[in-house]
């Protein structure tokens, strides 16, 4: 028995050391990186461009090959397969490097010089998971480079786990003013950089003409108030829906309860993050008219009706299929949309139907216009090998990135100047899009602002509370002024549950405390305030458009 | 060679076999559990506490249980985990009914056939009168009904092993996959549960527009059942506490649970207007029996007060439980009419608050009747021996007799295990239901302890707290089985 546990112990040793010996990043003699992102065939697009770009910029050893001896040994250099098609596509002299098979080969003419750039990216789409990444993080096996949400990266930040990138991307070209302005509070904390967007997201609704005018109603304006959205709302479902039927038209898929409480001037925290402001009537305004818009107007499908069309068939899930099939009026999504709806329009045109007839509308508001505005975000960790990853952010904001973010039509490009083009804003091969692109870069230029963050208290329990209490409402468990006060109170208990915990924390919020004090004073004596007293980025853009700042 | 060295060889030996497992638990599994135990009166928390952030590590006593227990969602998300533990009894039924059955011989031969054939033929006649009637234009009734037809042919031929693979399939299909496949099951408009429930819920609302105070009669029926039910549970008691088979305080215990609805159902304002009728035949039940004590004594002496306290609160709460469903199914009928006028809808059920949790529970039965429990109960109905059947069978016992005196004692050691298990694993359970299907929702209906530790350890990154949860999760686990060891370890001895 012993001899065959022996055995056992000496062949999972033997394995252990195969697999080992096995790792991709022993096939390369250039450093290997990895970019945890989610899965998207864009992506290995995107990897190549950067391996095209690191070449392009020379970075990397520059070998110049002048004779046969030299050509052989190059071919002998341990280079994965990426970075040899990437060389391969760099000049026409070094694609010569190697014969029509693909197989190494001596060129007629030298010397050739060929850049061998000086990292190798992979790509992780495993590890997406929020969760994931931070275990990992903490544990000094995350990705080199990490993709994260806007609501996610204060949390990374705390955890010190990304790498400060202030300095880089001002030497390097993608400090945050090659970006647009209101991602900036996404891409920074206490004013430093650590990450640089992937993609710039701004929620807009797309609107479907064939149905309303199938309903023979006009079009939404740029900019409509609750009480035209309702209006409007109405009139298309009557028109759209057999009466005494069940409702197959909706207007639209969503709306956000936050665009719709900042619209009235009323954010998720205070001026200085310290509480929650929700426990207010503005919010229980809003509450109260998307329960009436979802169960008495049926503007929008109930949970019920929305797990009931939820076949998770295609990109974006049954809600494009619908809006496809004209069973909705408009659609809550970003450009990203256009992804699958391209894909609409290609199946159209290859059986002969007309093609959707699209627009882009503005979420309604109560006052003020404002829109939800998301990033993915490229962020660097600071074990492994930031001093490499570093180069991938700064690829983010070159023009060849940019230029397939404005082709894929994937959001944004995180470089506003590349929404200028004429190649963003009237695609040649696809005239049926032609007005739709520059809502998007207008929005995000005008009325689109990140969500607003405490440092007291985590994003994801902020979403998970405002999530609780919209559930609440919608099944009919609390009344609006229940679920508003149930918001607040849950919020303000994590950041009373922080403050217990950190001494740090607490002499922070003490001093903003007394900040806020003195903002509510000189608010309640109609004076204006200081703007950087304001830490709640939503409620510097309020009083700067209202004229209530120093 | 001496012997002493030859010993201290092996033991080496022994020892470098075992040290590779004795390293792995202490690795994974003590040492986790004692951190977790200091980790939990500490303010440990992600952020601020990890390899590249070293803030100072505070002391902070009981802090976190005391939020647990008055700031926090804890008493909340503990009762939605004892909602879904409410299955288990039914679980464990299952199981046990299951592998009964699955003890069976059903292969072809000695007449089983025609009786399975016939079984389909019924089905299939009723899917076709059904249809006939306009009823069964769902597909969906076709293909439930051709899939109970192939499941009894399977029986035809491949005998008992077909149907235990068939039941012990959930066990061995991955949990995820199936909690997916359940979230399409529960689909409220395409959903096969609603397709098949929607003919027969227009039926049951057309009945009920036909004859509205029929149907909202029927409910004294049902209360009056649970009267019954009520006054055969004290008869029993009294009767074994007279033949000496059962204590007093054991027989009181019962009686008390068998209270417990009639309570209830004065409480509920659905019931409460009816609830005289479950007084009347309680007051008549207790009077009737208790003069029975009072003038015909005890026959025999029983061991103690406490003996006989396992059988007596199976009893009790088995009628306990049949009496709550009696009592819900009467305020269903006393509603259903104003429901039918409009016309019966199918459940929303993962998004409607409260179907939600029992959407779940389903679930976890049909995961729970064909799992390990059942393979404990095939293995221990095998070691039952034969001469107690055929004994009871000389003394002319009836198939229900020789269950409840004969098999059910008999397997008292593994229900008692299977009972105690099941309760560890439904307090700790519920995690990955909540997350593949509902993300907690709607509105925490469905966060169970386990997802919120998850929540509170990895979402939010406040590890001490989440380790006081677990900490408390296993105090009320040892509670629970503590409670079950006590009147478990008595009713198995009984």
């Amino acid at each position: 028995m012993k001899f065959l546990f022996s055995i056992v112990g000496l062949s999972l040793v033997l394995s252990s050391v195969g697999l080992w010996w096995s790792f991709p990043d022993r096939g390369s003699e250039v450093p290997v990186i990895y970019w945890v992102t989610d899965r998207n065939p864009a992506r290995e697009q995107q990897v190549a461009l950067f391996h095209d770009w690191l070449i392009d910029e020379s970075i990397g050893e520059t070998v110049v090959l002048a004779s046969d001896q030299e050509v052989a040994a190059f071919h002998e250099r341990l280079l994965p397969g990426e970075l040899i098609e990437a060389i391969a596509r760099s000049s026409p002299a070094a694609r010569r490097l190697w014969g029509e098979d693909g197989l190494p080969g001596v060129p007629a003419s030298l010397p050739i010089e060929v850049v061998v750039p000086a990292v190798v990216l992979r790509l992780d789409t495993g590890n997406r998971n929020t969760v994931k990444q931070r275990v990992q993080s903490v544990s000094g096996v995350a990705g080199d480079v990490m993709d994260l949400g806007a609501q996610d990266i204060p949390f990374f930040v705390q955890m010190g786990v990304l790498t400060d990138l202030t300095e880089a991307g001002t030497r390097m070209g993608f400090a945050p003013d090659r970006t647009w302005e209101a991602v900036v509070p996404a891409i920074t904390e206490d004013g430093r950089q650590y990450a640089f967007p992937c993609n710039v997201g701004v929620r807009m609704h797309w609107v479907n003409l064939d149905v309303f005018d199938i309903a023979g109603v006009s079009p939404p304006k740029a900019g409509w108030t609750f009480e035209e959205f309702e209006a409007i709302g109405k009139r298309v479902v009557e028109a759209a829906n057999e009466p005494g039927e069940r409702q197959t038209v909706f207007f639209t898929t969503d709306v956000f309860v936050q665009t719709m409480h900042r619209s009235l001037g009323l954010s998720v925290f205070n001026e200085t993050l310290t509480a929650s402001d929700l426990d207010d009537e503005r919010f229980v305004r809003v509450l109260r008219l998307k329960h009436a818009w979802v169960y008495e107007d049926h503007l929008l499908p109930s949970a019920a009706e929305q797990e009931a069309f939820d076949t998770q068939s295609g990109y974006g899930g049954a809600n494009m299929q619908l809006f496809n099939r004209d069973r909705f009026a408009m659609l809550n999504l970003g450009r990203f949309g256009l992804i699958q709806l391209r894909k609409f329009n290609d199946t159209r045109r290859e059986s002969g139907e007309p093609l959707l007839r699209l627009a882009v509308a503005e979420p309604p508001h109560g006052g003020f216009r404002n829109t939800k505005l998301g990033t993915r975000s490229a962020t660097v960790y600071v074990d492994g090998r930031p001093d490499l990853a570093v180069y991938f952010p700064a690829f983010l904001a070159s023009e060849p990135y940019n230029q397939q973010i404005v082709a894929d039509a994937d959001a944004l490009p995180p470089n506003p100047r590349f929404t200028e083009l004429e190649a963003f804003i009237r695609p040649p091969d696809r005239p049926e899009e032609w007005g739709v692109h520059e809502p998007f870069a207008r929005a995000a230029n005008t009325i689109a602002i990140a969500d607003v963050h405490s440092p007291f208290v985590t994003p994801s329990e902020v979403a998970r509370h405002l999530k609780d209490a919209e559930d609440g409402l919608m099944t009919h468990r609390l009344t609006p002024e229940e679920a508003a006060l149930q918001a607040a109170e849950r919020i303000d208990q994590g950041i009373r549950q922080t403050l217990r915990e950190s001494a740090e924390a607490r002499a922070d919020h003490e001093r903003r405390v007394e900040l806020q004090r003195q903002i509510d004073a000189r608010l309640a004596r109609g004076e204006r305030v200081p703007a950087d007293w304001i830490d709640n980025v939503f409620y510097r853009r309020y009083y700067a458009e209202q004229g209530w700042l120093e | 060679m001496p012997a002493f060295a030859s010993k201290s060889r092996q033991l080496r030996i022994a020892a470098m076999f075992l040290l590779p497992n004795f390293l792995g638990v202490v690795t994974f599994v003590i040492f986790p559990v004692v951190f977790s135990f200091v980790l939990a009166f500490t303010n440990w928390d992600l952020r601020r506490h990890n390899a590249y952030r070293n803030e100072p590590i505070d002391f902070v006593g009981f802090d976190n249980f005391m939020r647990l227990l008055f700031e926090s969602d804890f008493v909340r998300y503990l009762g939605n985990t004892l909602f879904l533990m409410m299955g288990i009894p039914f679980a464990v039924g299952g199981a046990l009914v299951a592998a009964m059955l699955l003890s069976q011989d059903t292969r072809a031969g000695g007449g089983r056939a025609y009786l399975y054939l016939l079984a389909a033929g019924v089905l299939i006649a009723s899917t076709a009168l059904l249809s006939a009637v306009g009823l069964g234009g769902s597909g969906m009734v076709l293909l439930l009904t051709s899939v109970g037809c192939g499941i009894l042919v399977l029986g035809l031929g491949g005998g008992v092993t077909a149907y235990r693979t068939l039941f012990y399939m959930p066990h061995f299909t991955a949990g995820v996959a199936t909690f997916l496949l359940w979230k399409k099951l529960y689909n409220p408009q395409t959903g096969p549960i609603n397709t098949a429930l929607r003919p027969v819920l227009d039926a049951t609302a057309s009945a009920t527009n036909a004859a509205p105070a029929l149907v909202s009669g029927a409910r004294w029926a049902l209360l009056g059942l649970a009267g019954l039910a009520f006054v055969w549970v004290i008869g029993r008691l009294r009767r074994s506490w007279a033949d000496g088979d059962l204590g007093g305080g054991a027989a009181c215990l019962s009686a008390t649970a068998v209270g417990v609805p009639v309570g209830v159902a004065s409480a509920w304002s659905f019931t409460a207007g009816e609830a005289w009728l479950l007084w009347v035949l309680a007051g008549l039940a207790v009077a009737v029996q208790g003069a029975g004590v009072v003038v015909r004594g005890r026959e025999l002496r029983s061991a103690g007060a406490m003996s006989g306290v396992g059988t007596a609160l199976v009893m009790g709460l088995g009628v306990m439980v049949l009496m709550f469903v009696l009592i819900g199914l009467s305020a269903v009928l006393e509603s259903l009419p104003a429901m039918a006028a409009e016309g019966l809808e199918p459940p929303n059920w993962l998004t409607d608050y409260h179907w939600a949790k029992p959407s779940l529970m389903i679930m976890g039965l049909w995961g729970a009747i064909g799992s390990n429990n059942m393979l404990l109960y095939l293995a221990a109905l095998t070691n039952v021996p034969q001469e107690l059947y055929e004994a009871a069978d000389i003394d002319g016992a009836s198939r229900l007799q020789r269950f409840w005196h004969v098999t059910w004692p008999q397997l008292a050691p593994t229900t008692f295990f299977i009972a105690v298990m099941s309760t560890i694993y439904g307090l700790q359970g519920g995690f990955e239901m909540a997350r593949t299907m509902t993300e907690g929702g709607p509105a925490g209906a469905t966060t169970t302890l386990s997802y919120f530790i998850y929540l509170e350890g990895f979402e939010t990154g406040r590890l001490s707290f989440a380790a006081a949860t677990a900490w408390v999760l296993f105090l009320i686990v040892l509670a629970l089985t503590l409670i079950n060891w006590t009147f478990g370890n008595k009713y198995v001895n009984d």
